[in-house]
């Protein structure tokens, strides 16, 4: 039955060839389409890693020119008595430019076991970085004061970061080489393990991480200190916040923003343009599903004849609908293997970075969408057909 | 003749509505998203408001070292670094120095408010032609005393005083210091983003000094050349200038290239999405930008060339009396390309409406604020250009069948 529907086809294959083009690059643009629903869907369904509700973040440019060392600590150390001194403010930390749902992003590499592993999320951050976030610790520690002494330079990774370098092995302790330290003598030592942190926003993967502890060098160039507040601190607060830091840091300009806010804006510039692809490309398929539909239903008006005579020699109304039904599904299995060729390079090539399963789940939706959209497409020239009846069909040749 | 295609054209779009419907919703739907895509690259590389000196203006926006080792680190660049090397061509008449906008907040009534501060020399108010609703600008005088004045965009001020009925001379407090407004400008959208802020200020009372002697800073400059003729004269003379700008000692030692480019506006965005330090990634952006309406305009085709196949089929007859009647093969497929094309200016036109909706749709809904789309007659020309190509893009292959159809075969298919 089917190779004979296979031949049917194949006799027609130069009037089906624009058909089977149609429904291939259709297929290329669901596939392109389902793929980034798959990748971002698959990230807003893993964790946060973090909490952003009364935390704050105080941006500051600091024009101040200072001397060495020893007074850019002490000034900074001046604030932070400050700050701490209000009720409202639970816990501070200062912090590098990419803090969470910001543009910024600073990236290094590491070299293990002859390996390069890149790119990793570099961040610099304070003591109380992790319980301003409240970060999951899955490991060890977080920094604390005594990590000024130590000989190795200390950090916290991701699970990400630890699963790239160590696997299932263990993680504590290890010591890495630096590639920032040109002489190789400090080594990177891994004092702690964190869960993934989506700071890029709800649907985008948090990447590789490796957090590293400010030290008095880098204060020079902070200008981000991460704030978490009480759950009353209102706006006549943020108000009295403002005037304080910016009163004290006189060479600045100061601005406070909430990471709550922060996040709404990161995730509204990700969905719009998926929204905006997927609204066109919606108009696309509602385009050819109506072509498609209009070539079947005028390719069964001009076999009437053939329709006619089946009906006549004893075939179904039912039997005459499936096999054109049939049909159209065998000419979308021929575009559909062409069209799984080139999907399936994406994977193997690794472009863009995916998972080959977001790819592969990708596919097999795009396929049932596909066949889902003919199949309705053809129902109804289908019915068509089953209600020739053969007597009027026959008649007119 | 052209009449009588036409006559035959209307009569078969009327015979069959429902692939008249097809290929209309098809075309009109395609240009639709062409059209809104037109104006909207229109309104990001077109600053009408407040750049109308934009044809003769150059930009200097960032600064860039390089080394043979492939490194690269950019920037802004000082004002001193403008002042001293651009401020020293002959061809521009005039320069303005801006510096990127810093957020800032002010509080009023315990209300937080984000303002966008700039800070400019006087050459700003000369160059782009902002419409002040009340006040003036300051004056260079100003500047130079370092007071501190500021002008401050129609938002600002709803936003800070209410819907006070005049502002000039009252004053306004941002990071903490108090500044006299001198004048209010109307909104600015943010995506241009030379011109943009909420609040200009003098440079001199900049917190970073502007005298500091580093390459890498907060500023750009426009330089306005003394009419559109010498605008490539004016970006040559900065281009050889560059070539003899020494590299800063500090820099010796990692970079070998300092390059700093004078480009057009259009060219700022290039560079920044598709070029590099080296090429302002003009001829890469008309690519991709090709690339891409190709891509997207082939579905939408080919389903249009196989509406249009099955269409033919369906007049085999007709095409079989002609020819029997001796029309050349030739003639055929001019009436059938006239028809399609008539047929896509028709789609082109219930896409336009379309258009004219959607645009009105999104400067209703303010997702980007201060943003106002239009159809303007550049768009206009693209549009009847890109119908133009649909349809004989879509009529070509289809007429081609329907020449070759065999004049026995056509009379006998019915």
């Amino acid at each position: 039955m089917i190779k004979h529907l296979f031949k049917l086809i194949w006799n027609k294959k130069k009037q089906n060839f624009l058909l089977i083009t149609e429904i291939f690059i259709s297929f290329l643009v669901i596939f392109g389409v389902f793929t980034s629903l798959v990748y971002y869907y698959r990230n807003y369904k893993k964790p946060m890693g973090l909490t952003y509700n009364n935390v704050w973040v105080i941006n500051f440019q600091n024009n101040k020119q200072f001397h060495n060392t020893d007074s850019v600590t002490q000034y900074y150390a001046t604030l932070t008595a400050m700050l701490k001194n209000m009720p409202q403010i639970k816990t501070l930390s200062y912090a590098s430019s990419n803090i969470p749902f910001t543009s910024s992003t600073s990236t290094t590499r590491l070299i293990y076991k002859g390996q390069e592993i890149r790119p990793i999320n570099f961040y610099r951050v304070g003591d109380n970085y992790r319980e301003a976030f409240n970060m999951n610790l899955l490991e060890g520690r977080w920094f604390n004061h005594d990590d000024v002494v130590s000989s190795n330079r200390p950090v916290v990774i991701n699970a990400s970061l630890k699963e790239s370098l160590f696997g299932n092995g263990r993680a504590l302790g290890q010591l890495i080489d630096d590639s920032h330290d040109d002489k190789h003598v400090r080594k990177i030592k891994v004092i702690g393990v964190v869960q993934d942190v989506k700071d890029k926003g709800d649907y985008l993967p948090s990447g590789m991480a490796m957090y590293n502890r400010v030290d008095t060098s880098d204060m020079r160039y902070i200008g981000k200190l991460v704030i978490k507040v009480s759950p009353d601190a209102d706006a006549a607060f943020e108000s009295k916040l403002y005037k304080a830091v910016a009163g004290y840091m006189k060479e600045a300009s100061v601005e406070i923003e909430h990471f709550s806010k922060k996040r709404e804006s990161t995730n509204r510039s990700t969905l719009i343009p998926i929204i905006i692809f997927s609204i066109v490309a919606a108009f696309l398929i509602i385009n050819v599903s109506l072509g498609i539909f209009g070539v079947l239903w005028y390719n069964i008006n001009r076999r009437r004849g053939e329709i006619g005579l089946r009906r006549a020699v004893g075939a179904s109304g039912g039997s005459v609908s499936g096999q054109l039904i049939s049909e159209s599904l065998i000419l979308t299995t021929f575009s559909l293997i062409i069209g799984v060729f080139f999907a399936i390079q994406f994977p193997l090539l690794n472009v863009f970075n995916m998972a080959a399963s977001t790819y592969v789940m990708a596919m097999f939706l795009a396929v049932a969408f596909i066949y889902l959209l003919v199949f309705l497409c053809s129902l109804y020239p289908g019915r068509q057909a089953a209600a020739i009846y053969p007597a009027v069909a026959l008649h007119e040749e | 003749m052209l009449k009588n295609y036409l006559k035959i054209a209307i009569a078969v779009l009327r015979r069959r509505k429902f692939f008249t419907f097809i290929s209309l919703f098809g075309i009109s739907l395609t240009l639709t998203v062409l059209m809104v895509l037109a104006a909207f690259i229109e309104k990001v590389t077109n600053p009408v408001y407040p750049g109308d000196k934009n044809s003769r203006s150059l930009y200097i926006k960032r600064l860039t070292y390089t080394s043979k080792k492939g490194w690269i680190n950019s920037g802004g660049s000082s004002f001193y670094f403008l002042t001293h090397y651009a401020g020293s061509l002959k061809t521009p008449v005039k320069m303005a120095i801006v510096s990127r906008s810093t957020s800032s907040n002010a509080y009023v009534n315990n209300k937080k408010i984000v303002i966008d501060i700039k800070y400019t020399n006087a050459d700003l108010w000369n160059i782009a032609n902002y419409q002040f609703i009340e006040g003036k600008p300051f004056t260079p005088d100003q500047i130079n005393k370092a007071d501190r004045v500021a002008v401050i965009s129609e938002r600002t001020r709803k936003e800070y005083f209410g819907d006070a009925v005049t502002v000039v001379g009252k004053y306004i407090e941002a990071d903490n210091i108090s500044y006299r407004v001198t004048g209010v400008i109307k909104n600015v959208p943010e995506i241009e983003e030379v011109f943009y802020a909420n609040m200009f200020l003098p440079y001199t009372v900049a917190k970073s000094d502007y005298r500091n002697k580093d390459f890498w800073g907060d500023y750009s400059a426009i330089l306005l050349s003394p009419s559109e003729q010498l605008v490539t004269k004016m970006r040559t003379e900065y281009e050889q200038m560059v070539t003899r700008i020494p590299i800063p000692d500090d820099m010796k030692k990692d970079f070998d290239t300092l390059h700093s480019d004078a480009d057009t506006y259009f060219e700022t965005f290039t560079r920044g999405f598709f070029g590099n330090a080296d090429n302002a990634g003009y001829a890469r952006f008309l690519f991709f930008m090709s690339l891409f309406i190709l891509l997207f305009m082939l579905l939408p085709t080919v389903n249009l060339v196989n509406v249009n196949i099955t269409r033919i089929m369906e007049r085999s007859s007709e095409i079989g009396v002609r020819k029997a009647f001796g029309a050349s093969s030739k003639t055929l497929v001019y009436q059938f390309i006239t028809e399609n094309i008539i047929l896509t200016i028709l789609g082109g036109i219930i896409g336009l409406i379309l258009t004219v909706i959607i645009l009105q749709v999104i400067n209703g809904s303010g997702l980007i604020p201060d943003f106002d789309l239009s159809i303007n007659p550049l768009v206009l020309l693209y549009s009847l250009l890109a119908c133009l190509f649909f349809g004989l893009l879509s009529g070509v292959y289809p007429a081609w069948r329907m020449s070759r159809l065999d004049v026995v075969t056509a009379l006998k298919a019915q």
